[in-house]
């Protein structure tokens, strides 16, 4: 396998390996089948090209994020407002919070809380524990629990590893998945490239449609 | 393109796959390893056994060898009383172990270091069976549960809390277990609830360490039914779930449960032969109105698979 | 017959023998796992139909369907193409005309037994990979093994220089198998436990997909394409793309199968990006061969085989566009577990895939038997109604899922989520039961192909004689 510094993915065959790949090739009709030299179309290589970007865009871990007890946050702070205390019914007050949290929050926010609707008395279990973690009193942040109906739960992630050894409870936004990935595609397509390369050039094409 | 090419070509398949298998085989296996039991995970591989499914011990699938878990009121050797009741699991000599009692490092750092040392778990002995319970304890700083082997350390004998127990709190949650995988509840129910909103209604999905030593796991890919992680938090009648077995259109209608009737056996409790027949017809004359009251599901004898099996749903999927 | 030859001298065994003795065997697998299917949707849309029994219990028929289309039909007709296509390529004889016969046998055996247990329940409990560990054994050293030493040696013995495409594939993916098998049942071996076992089981699920059923699926498109078009291979650079970009990508994802366990978090991440790369294989495939039907799209009406071939490679176009997809934590939150994934798994193995190899077996059994096929008639009918049915399942379960994800994101008791998906679960069963239906059409067309088709004269191929029927 030669370089050709000049001219250095034209091909990578020297010359006399491609006549004799190319006399093989018109002689061998592998059982009446036959391979064209054509090569890799345009839009192949820019579709593929598409995919890679793709893959990484929409894997993102950032996508798809789970909620956390922190999109209850906004609640707990004004739950015990003047205004909230003057609502009678425990529906009541937890509409007006949702409706008051919703106006405030952006989209996501939104479609989390829209989704994960909670119970008045549900809401007195949990704020004094949404509360403690707030001030730094648990394991890990708050952003690394769920609530679940009534109680809050530590989440099941084994995310990156954090300062004094633990996993992130939470989904990262990068991890060495996505590092890995990115080294194994960049192999991937130059190991292509060379292979590719090798073949004899698409411009030679032996006549293999005369039987 | 020369013969050494393809030579080459092989090769390179196989540097290829091997790549990729070191990435998604050799590196989360460090990862698996630093899973540290819970009291689950504990609890789990210690009612189970060794292994569910085919095996040495339990060729026909049917859920021998499998040890017994007890819930135990007072201690069987000095009659002091537990409050709350303690779960005990009893290996009947020649019972294989479960697999971190021999394969220590499954438990994971801190649990085995405690289940040696102070839960003597290594002098466990096959043939003259043991009793193991679940402790809480202290490793580095963090609290861990840890097995006790309480055969050498307190001389429970398995054939003792097996009588002080009493029948009635024998759980058989191997058997039980066996009786789910043989009889494919799980290809519609599974073990695993899914991600967020799933949550709230199934409860949490488990944790790394919450299935050490559990073979199979079991989760299922396909639900076709409920998610039956933390079923028994949900609903733990047992006469909820004995009707429910025999015909889930008994409590509720729109249900598309097979009926699990035969694994009630020949007999019930009392010893007096099912008859099916009847039964079916029975239930067909209430499903066309022609009675008001559908049959009366028979209570299951105390060897029954049925019994088993929700031996198994009620003590293990909380 | 079978019995005669397995002693036979290797040299008094006609040639073609293993061929039709996979061939048969395959479509018999493809009845049965079709009416297995069929009788189990029945029992999904009406759970008192046959009920109290423990053998005709779901539980106990419903991994015995997946593995009869699995390693039944699926995999006997990829040993029937390679008993045919790899000595064709080579322009040479089959290595052992005698060890593939004994694979036929070998395999039928194990895989009644395998199934008569499994009924029986007794398993594995492990998804795809319920098989107890002794006939996972017979399947990697009493079948996988002959078959791929069959397969090397005849590669190895071929009186061209060059390996066609094809046999690249046939040889990589038989090895490739074999580790997968291994590997995914060591569990069981070694008796590895916990999450361990729960990865190797979808690590094995996924490998089989996609190291064997899809691979050797496009495989035998890369035969039968060019084959009936007598157009060449478009381009040997795509091919390479495939084949590589196959073993580097499809073999890495395993973990999208698992995303909600506790599996390291790095683990999904890289899983997912790998998950959307299968559509570079995907792709080459699809493009590669649709570019060889240039000028011979006629054939895609006219002729049975090209018809059956290039609708398993449309299928493969969407197949490839959800599996990328869905596997993203952005969208599997929502569809994993529900019917949607059923209906991609149908997609995969009853649509691309059964449609390629119901081709390729049309084809080798003509061409193996020298007789033209008995009716075109009941060919076609087979046709419509695989395709028809597969459409209905592939629609209702697909409608059927979304309505499950939706139940569970908004938490919708899942009582009513069942009464919800009654009708999909009713138009499921008729789907399935109209494809098997089909087969065993084919299954008559294709005895009376062997018994009364017109003898196809030599040097000439069965699809180019007119019917006489």
């Amino acid at each position: 396998m030669a370089w050709k510094f000049d001219q250095p993915l034209y091909c990578l065959s020297d010359e006399q390996e491609q006549k004799e790949t190319l006399e093989l090739w018109e002689k061998e009709k592998h059982g009446g089948l036959w391979t064209a030299n054509n090569r890799l179309p345009l839009p192949l290589t820019y579709l593929i090209a598409l995919i890679i970007l793709t893959a990484f865009l929409v894997t993102m871990p950032i996508w798809g994020q789970r909620p956390n007890a922190a999109i209850y946050e906004g609640i707990v702070a004004n739950m015990d407002s003047a205004e909230v205390q003057r609502l009678a019914t425990g529906e009541e007050k937890i509409n007006f919070l949702f409706q008051q949290a919703m106006a405030t929050a952006d989209s996501r926010l939104k479609g989390d809380l829209e989704r994960h609707p909670l119970a008045w008395d549900d809401l007195l279990n949990i704020a004094p524990g949404i509360k403690e973690l707030q001030a730094g009193g648990g394991k890990y942040p708050l952003d690394n629990y769920n609530v679940l109906g009534d109680r809050i739960s530590l989440a099941n992630f084994e995310g990156n590893f954090v300062e004094g050894g633990f996993r992130e409870r939470k989904q990262p936004w990068f991890d060495k998945g996505m590092g890995i990935d990115m080294f194994y595609v960049a192999y991937f397509v130059i190991v292509m490239v060379l292979l590719i390369k090798k073949l004899p050039h698409y411009s030679r094409k032996p006549a293999m449609n005369k039987s | 393109m020369g013969f050494q090419q393809y030579r080459f070509g092989a090769a390179a398949i196989g540097l290829m796959f091997g790549f990729s298998m070191c990435i998604t085989l050799l590196g989360p296996s460090n990862d698996f390893r630093s899973g540290v039991s819970t009291w689950v995970g504990l609890d789990k591989q210690l009612s189970l056994g060794r292994v569910i499914g085919f095996s040495y011990e339990d060729p026909l699938v049917i859920g021998d060898g499998k040890p017994v878990t007890v819930i135990l009121d007072k201690d069987p050797k000095t009659g002091a009383t537990y409050d709350p009741p303690i779960r005990a699991y009893v290996y009947e000599p020649g019972i294989k172990f479960s697999p971190g009692v021999n394969h220590n490092e499954l438990l994971g750092p801190g649990v085995m270091e405690l289940s040696l040392n102070t839960g003597k778990i290594g002098q466990a002995d096959m043939s003259n069976g043991a009793v193991f319970t679940i402790a809480q304890g202290e490793f580095n700083g963090e609290e861990v549960d840890y097995i006790v082997n309480q055969t050498a350390v307190s001389g429970w004998q398995p054939g003792q809390v097996l009588k002080a127990a009493g029948d009635e709190n024998h759980r058989y949650v191997g058997k039980g277990k066996t009786i789910f995988i043989t009889e494919g509840c799980w290809w519609c129910h599974t073990l695993l609830p899914e991600q967020t909103q799933d949550w709230q209604f199934f409860g949490a999905p488990p944790f790394l360490g919450d299935m050490n030593g559990e073979m199979p796991t079991a989760f299922g890919s396909d639900r076709k039914a409920p998610d039956l992680l933390h079923v028994a938090a949900r609903n733990s009648s047992r006469e909820w779930m004995t009707m429910h077995f025999f015909n889930p259109r008994l409590v509720q209608p729109n249900s598309i449960m097979p009926r699990f009737d035969y694994l009630w056996g020949k007999t019930d409790i009392n010893g007096k032969s099912i008859d099916y027949k009847k039964w079916r017809s029975d239930y067909t004359a209430y499903v066309n109105g022609q009675s008001i009251y559908p049959p009366e599901v028979p209570e299951p004898a105390r060897d029954s698979e049925v019994r088993a099996l929700m031996d198994w749903v009620l003590t293990s999927l909380r | 017959m079978l019995m005669k030859y397995l002693f036979a001298k290797n040299d008094e065994i006609p040639a073609g023998s293993a061929t039709i003795f996979f061939g048969f065997s395959s479509i018999f697998w493809f009845v049965v796992g079709t009416g297995l299917g069929s009788f189990n949707a029945a029992k999904l849309a009406f759970p008192d139909w046959v009920t109290g029994t423990e053998l005709f219990a779901f539980g106990h028929m419903r991994q015995v369907h997946v593995l009869a289309v699995i390693l039944g039909w699926i995999s006997m007709a990829f040993g029937m193409t390679m008993m045919y296509m790899t000595p064709a390529l080579g322009n040479t004889k089959l290595w052992s005309e005698k060890l593939g016969l004994w694979t036929v046998f070998m395999w039928n055996v194990g895989l009644s037994l395998g199934l008569i247990l499994l009924w029986m329940g007794i398993t594995a409990g492990r998804e795809y990979s319920d098989l107890i560990w002794p006939i996972d054994l017979v399947v990697i050293f009493g079948v996988l093994l002959p078959l791929g030493i069959n397969v090397w040696m005849t590669i190895a013995h071929r009186r061209t220089q060059g390996i066609y495409i094809t046999n690249w594939f046939f040889g990589a993916c038989i090895f490739m198998l074999m580790i997968v098998f291994l590997v995914g049942n060591s569990p069981e071996l070694f008796n590895l436990t916990g999450l361990t076992e729960a990865y190797l089981t979808f690590w094995f699920a996924h490998n089989v997909l996609g190291l064997w059923i899809t691979p050797v699926a496009a495989a035998i498109a890369y035969y039968t394409i060019p084959k009936l078009t007598g157009n060449p291979l478009y381009s040997h650079r795509i091919g390479h793309l495939h084949f590589w970009a196959i073993i580097a990508f499809y073999s890495t994802p395993a973990s999208h199968h698992l995303m909600s366990a506790p599996l390291p978090e790095w683990l999904k991440s890289f899983a997912s990006v790998e998950g959307v790369l299968i559509l570079i294989p995907a792709v080459a495939f699809v493009a590669n061969i649709l570019l060889t039907m240039k000028g011979k799209w006629s054939m895609f009406v006219e002729n049975i085989e090209t018809k059956f071939s290039i609708t398993g490679v449309l299928l493969a176009i969407p197949l490839n566009m959800q599996g990328g997809f869905q596997q993203t934590r952005a969208i599997n939150w929502y569809v994993h577990g529900t019917g949607w994934i059923v209906a991609h798994a149908h997609l995969a193995l009853l649509g691309m895939s059964s449609f390629l190899e119901a081709a390729a077996v049309y084809f080798g059994l003509q061409s193996v038997l020298r007789r033209k096929l008995y009716s075109l008639t009941l060919a076609n009918l087979h046709y419509w109604f695989f395709i028809i049915g597969f459409c209905i399942y592939w629609i209702s379960m697909t409608i059927a899922g979304l309505i499950q994800g939706a139940g569970k994101i908004y938490e919708v008791p899942y009582i009513d989520v069942v009464v919800a998906e009654h009708p999909y679960m009713i138009a499921r069963w008729a789907g399935g039961t109209m494809v098997f239906t089909g087969n065993v059409i084919w299954l008559y067309n294709m005895w009376m192909t062997a018994r009364e088709g017109t003898i196809v004269p030599a040097g000439r191929y069965a699809h180019e004689l007119a019917y006489e029927r």
